[in-house]
């Protein structure tokens, strides 16, 4: 019922970035698709790689809504009707999935459309990319910035504005997406899904391992909105 | 039953071994300077806080064990509404928190008159509006026991006193324990008062065995030159020192008798204020 209300929630608050994230990587989209000496030929090899960095600037909404809940003292009541510490974190994991599968379902929806659209022909490395490297490192990326986010937001004086965990693990959660990337390029091609497939794994459940340590360890007060 | 209660931020202690027992249903006023840890000991009663040591029993459990869902209600002095929600939308979400039907959202619209207000954005109203929202989420169901720190600050006097009318209505079956800045609010409504010092509890007992350290009435009064001293007066009002109050009526009558007109009496010390010293 929580996570429900979360996500909604969520949607409301972070449509902003939802709407900046998807239209950016449109505008890039249409950029590859329409522009440029041979329109349309890099689609194929760029277009998999921009969307994950668009991904995590439009699932922001999941991290404000954490923040925001406990600042406005939402978490001080949630933890008196006995809301686990624990719940607190999954709500946000799942408010920031849901953003992330929104802004993909837009984003490749849209960016595949108008690329069949035109003509352009996608080769089955674009699926490839798409299916081992877009997609799952996109709800990586998105995760590992809520993860960061919210545990720095919850062992920090409450603050918001740029220079807020809202404001900087955005920044921060493109790193994960970058550094997958490089490492995936100095690899054999042949294991280079192998490597973002894997990775984007892995930092998706080093995000969930993390937060689950920080829901046992971390006292109840890191919730409140006054320390 | 509260029993040697220790609790804080950081490690730091802000209540030190307090204990006490509450078993009558009734209004408990909790006092105490700024730092006192009013709020801390809301918190801990609450749940939201992990006492550092102590125990805190309700019907013989403790709270913190068995109790998944604890048998209290608790307000906070922050207003705890969650962002891009309307009023009618954050009682639905606390509706659904407590595992209350929809039709508590109704009947505490109407209790509280938010009528007016439950399709407005949250952040689109005034403090003292915000406070009664705010308020309303503790009557979306009945728990036997209230914590309420601070529900009058930032009210206009009219919805201060319709809010004390309620926890006074609470109070007939419920217990509550009220956190108020305003000691005359506090002396109106309260049967206890557990007044802290320093994280400790500083007086625990019935507001009525308080006394003043000295008895002072103001009378308001037209005639009493002659009869009263002019140079103690505060305002419109004659101080007159008494051994208690059972000499009010033997000044009223002398005061009578020389002609005086008296308007107004009442007393200037509240005994509550000797708990801040």
């Amino acid at each position: 019922m929580l996570e429900v209300s979360t996500i909604r929630r969520t949607l409301r608050i972070g449509w902003r970035y939802l709407l900046i994230g998807a239209v950016v990587s449109l505008l890039l989209t249409c950029e590859l698709l329409f522009l440029g000496k041979k329109p349309g030929s890099a689609f194929d090899a760029t277009f998999p790689l921009e969307i994950p960095l668009f991904a995590v600037l439009g699932s922001t909404g999941g991290l404000m809504t954490f923040t925001s809940d406990r600042m406005k003292g939402v978490f001080e009541y949630l933890l008196a009707y006995r809301v686990r510490p624990r719940n607190l974190f999954i709500n946000g994991l799942l408010a920031t999935a849901a953003m992330t599968g929104i802004f993909l379902v837009v984003a490749l929806s849209v960016g595949v459309g108008l690329a069949l659209d035109r003509g352009v022909s996608l080769t089955q490395s674009f699926w490839e990319a798409l299916a081992y490297y877009t997609i799952p490192m996109s709800f990586a990326g998105a995760l590992v910035t809520i993860t960061v986010g919210m545990i720095w937001a919850a062992v920090s004086t409450p603050r918001t504005g740029i220079n807020s965990p809202v404001g900087i693990a955005p920044i921060i959660g493109v790193g994960p997406t970058i550094l997958v990337l490089l490492a995936a390029e100095t690899a054999p091609s042949s294991d280079y899904y192998f490597i973002t497939g894997g990775a984007s794994l892995a930092l998706i459940l080093a995000a969930v391992a993390m937060l689950a340590l920080s829901a046992r360890l971390m006292s109840r007060e890191r919730f409140l909105s006054n320390l | 039953m509260v029993r040697d209660l220790s609790s804080g931020y950081r490690g730091k202690k802000v209540l030190d071994g307090i204990s006490f027992t509450i078993d009558e249903p009734a209004i408990y006023v909790v006092l105490g300077p700024n730092g006192a840890g009013k709020t801390t000991l809301f918190r801990t009663l609450a749940g939201v806080l992990e006492p550092y040591a102590g125990s805190i029993e309700i019907d013989g459990t403790d709270s913190r064990g068995s109790l998944a869902n604890p048998p209290l209600q608790y307000l906070s002095h922050i207003d705890g509404f969650p962002d891009g929600l309307k009023v009618d939308e954050g009682l639905r979400f606390y509706s659904k928190v407590q595992g209350v039907s929809e039709r508590d959202v109704e009947r505490v619209v109407h209790l509280l008159g938010l009528e007016e207000l439950r399709y407005k954005f949250f952040t689109e109203l005034s403090q003292g509006q915000r406070k009664r929202v705010s308020i309303a989420r503790i009557f979306l169901q009945e728990r036997g026991i209230y914590l309420l720190d601070e529900p009058t600050s930032n009210l206009d006097p009219k919805l201060a006193r319709e809010i004390r009318d309620l926890v006074l209505n609470l109070s007939k079956n419920d217990l509550v324990l009220y956190s108020s800045h305003n000691l005359f609010e506090a002396k109106e409504i309260g049967k206890y008062v557990l007044a802290l010092k320093n994280g400790r509890v500083g007086y625990f007992g019935l507001l009525s065995d308080l006394r003043p350290k000295k008895y002072v009435i103001g009378v308001r009064a037209t005639g009493a030159e002659g009869a009263l001293s002019a140079s103690a007066k505060k305002g419109d009002y004659y101080l007159q020192e008494l051994a208690g109050p059972e000499e009010v009526p033997k000044l009223v009558q002398e005061l009578t008798a020389k002609g005086v007109l008296i308007r107004e009496i009442k007393e200037m010390e509240n005994p509550l204020e000797d708990l801040f010293a």
